[in-house]
């Protein structure tokens, strides 16, 4: 009962605060300006004063427009901005992973209304299909990232692995040598933990040729999809991977790389500079993730900023306010500091030479996304969280997928 | 049930009911603000409750219109929800009647003198002080089986070959979680018994052993009817208090796939947070509060902790 009134205290309480915003933006209003709500989730440490410095300096130029800047972590976000929706609140502009359910919705203004027409040419076409339905582009991709395999060199040097894998085959013999070392070494990191387990799974599907979209329809249970995660179960039974894969995260699991106790881990742009931080005498070096039959293929991921369309009084401000944003030497400050990969063709020539990046900016082409415009992806992949471990928990891969699937039909 | 003792206390004849009226008049400035508070974050949340449970809400928190009982059948639909009301029940009943036999050995324990008493009773005290997302995480990470200290430690004392997985199967992780749930509500339980004990008076312990009764007898004769309301007290808010128990769940078996180390408090967490289903979470957390009811329901009437000897 505690709980219960505690939680729901938070929520009324929540809901208040809410309401007082929305005043709040009617005040501003009427002074003559627009005041303009921004919901960021933070990416590092210093996301916060990156955009406070953003914003100050689009303050000054701009004395008619007021941005007030709202940080979640990402554990919390979606269930910030569902509440805000639910009570009529919704941020004027917010930076999330998925567009797809607010466009379904009918809540988001189409890019080309929010942005400039130079703006929207500048997007990299793959960001840019990503980021539409049915060719109406509604997320403007603000940041992006692809996956390489890291590997230990040390590690495979000792098991007698002469070249990184590019197989499946390969791979698994590799970690099996690895894992033969004993001692605490493990071959190959699989985090099939509840943090990204539908990140993992994708990098197996897509290296079969898999899908999770039949089309218009998600479609979890096809022959691919089934025939790579029955691979990735065989890579568990044969202990190539670390113990009970079902049940690690991808960050601890990431430090346990870190530590040197890993052979081979699917690793992302950040790596680079927690390996520096933590363990900068760590031997590795990086390779494109092997695939079935060894075709080049990587996760990319975006991430979108998109403007609600609230009461339609504040698309001249919203549209200052991103062309801003997206113009060359503030978009390339924001993506380097962050570390994360540009979606914009100035901002990738801007950074092209930055070596931190240079391993993830050659996989990008052959870059496979999420089906995140399909509004029944948020569903499919909280399933796929939730659910996806079990083949490491001796589940059977085709029980596991159809359970994912009824999932996603609802 | 304090309300209704009151109520029933019988009131003097002459016009009791307008002297009654006059006075609740009367007391309504200052009955206010707390009634205020109770309708808005007590009533009003509840209700919004009911009500989103049975609306059509979509992913992103847009009220699509009524549904009826749909979020109902769904939920009921889950083939998950056998394994999880089951899980609940042992979560419940374990962990309260476990904490329940260790407070009141402790309690025995504690109430003898002994150099030092105050230290120990101190010490009793920590689980209760500490936040239960700290404990929690203490255990989570110690039970780390890469970098673990507990599972370190078993290594170094020869139990374990290598660390081994706690907190990564769903029963191994179950039992861990139920072991620092009781762990956490030791103290107040110990607390409340203690409490009890020291109105035992010694005259009649005393009497007792006079009369040739031996420790055993004295305790269930003679100490264990004194203690009777105070251990109802105990368990009940205890039944409450686990029953809606989400953070020690979370942290030590969050990251476990499936629902086999789930009750329904971290099920409602999981529809909300990965399955973005508002209203079907809404339905379970109606659920969840109609068998709490229940549950105290039963536990009233087969027990009648309250009653007077």
């Amino acid at each position: 009962m505690k709980r219960f009134v505690r939680s729901w205290a938070a929520v009324a309480v929540a809901g208040l605060t809410l309401t007082g915003c929305g005043f709040g933006g009617g005040d501003g209003q009427s002074e003559g300006g627009s005041t303009l709500s921004f919901l960021v989730p933070s990416y590092s440490d210093g996301t916060k004063s990156l955009w406070e410095g953003i914003i100050a300096d689009f303050e000054t130029a701009h004395s008619d427009v007021n941005v007030e800047l709202e940080i979640q972590s990402w554990d919390n976000i979606n269930d910030v901005v569902r509440t805000k929706v639910q009570s009529n609140a919704a941020p004027d502009i917010l930076n999330i992973d998925a567009f797809s359910g607010f466009a379904a919705d009918d809540l988001l203004y189409p890019a080309d209304e929010v942005v400039s027409a130079n703006t929207v040419a500048d997007f990299q076409q793959s960001f840019a299909d990503n980021a539409s339905i049915d060719g109406t582009m509604y997320g403007l991709p603000l940041i992006a990232s692809a996956r390489t395999m890291f590997y230990n060199t040390e590690l495979l040097e000792r098991a007698g692995v002469a070249a990184p894998p590019k197989t499946w085959d390969q791979l698994l013999d590799a970690a099996k040598k690895v894992a033969g070392l004993g001692d605490g070494v493990y071959g190959y990191g699989m985090p099939l933990g509840s943090e990204e387990a539908q990140g993992e799974t994708s990098i197996w599907t897509f290296g079969n040729g898999g899908s999770w979209t039949n089309g218009s329809t998600i479609a979890v249970n096809t022959p691919a999809n089934l025939e790579a995660v029955t691979f990735m179960k065989r890579m568990i039974d044969e202990k190539a991977t670390q113990p009970d894969p079902g049940a690690s995260d991808r960050t601890p699991m990431l430090d346990v790389f870190i530590q040197g106790k890993i052979g081979m881990v699917v690793a992302l742009p950040p790596t680079v500079g927690q390996i520096a931080e933590k363990n900068p005498s760590l031997k590795y070096a990086s390779a494109p993730i092997p695939t079935r039959d060894g075709q080049p293929m990587t996760l990319g991921v975006a991430d979108h900023l998109m403007a609600f369309k609230n009461k339609g009084d504040k698309q001249e401000a919203v549209k200052t306010f991103l062309d801003y944003v997206f113009s060359a030497p503030v978009y390339t400050k924001f993506v380097d500091t962050e570390g994360f990969l540009p979606t914009t063709k100035s901002g990738a020539a801007a950074l092209a030479g930055k070596k931190e990046i240079a391993s993830f900016l050659e996989v990008l082409p052959s870059a496979r996304f999420y089906p995140s415009t399909n509004p029944q992806w948020a569903t499919t992949q909280g399933a796929m969280q939730s659910l996806m471990g079990q083949i490491g928990q001796g589940k059977e891969p085709r029980a596991v997928l159809d359970e994912i699937q009824a999932k996603a039909n609802g | 049930m304090m309300t209704n003792k009151l109520m029933e206390v019988p009131a003097p004849a002459i016009s009791a009911r307008r002297q009654a009226r006059r006075d609740l008049v009367a007391a309504l400035p200052w009955l206010l603000p707390a009634l205020t508070l109770i309708v808005t974050i007590v009533l009003f949340p509840a209700g919004y409750l009911v009500w989103t449970s049975t609306r059509d809400v979509s992913v992103v928190g847009v009220d699509r219109g009524p549904a009826g009982f749909d979020n109902y059948v769904t939920l009921f639909d889950s083939p998950a929800l056998g394994r999880v009301l089951l899980n609940t029940a042992i979560w419940v009943v374990g962990v309260v009647v476990v904490t329940l036999l260790v407070s009141m050995a402790l309690a025995q324990f504690l109430d003898k003198a002994f150099p030092g008493r105050r230290l120990v009773r101190l010490a009793v005290i920590v689980p209760w002080a500490a936040s239960v997302v700290m404990t929690a995480t203490v255990f989570y990470y110690g039970l780390d089986p890469y970098y673990g200290v507990m599972n370190q430690f078993l290594v170094d004392v020869g139990i374990l070959d290598t660390g081994f997985g706690f907190t990564r199967q769903p029963v191994p992780a179950f039992l861990v979680a139920m072991g620092v749930a009781v762990f956490v509500s030791l103290p107040f339980t110990t607390y409340t018994i203690l409490a009890g004990l020291q109105m035992v008076p010694r005259e009649v312990v005393e009497a007792a052993s006079v009369d040739g009764a031996g420790p055993v007898r004295t305790y269930w004769s003679v100490i264990f009817p004194v203690l009777r309301p105070a251990i109802a007290v105990a368990v009940l808010i205890n039944i409450i208090n686990v029953f809606n128990s989400l953070p020690i769940l979370r942290t030590l078996t969050g990251s476990i796939p499936g629902y086999d180390a789930d009750t329904t408090t971290t099920l409602i967490f999981k529809y909300i947070q990965q399955d973005r289903q508002v209203e079907t979470a809404s339905a379970l957390s109606v659920v969840n509060f109609v068998i709490v009811l229940a549950v105290i329901g039963i536990y009233l009437r087969v027990v009648r902790p309250m009653r007077d000897e």
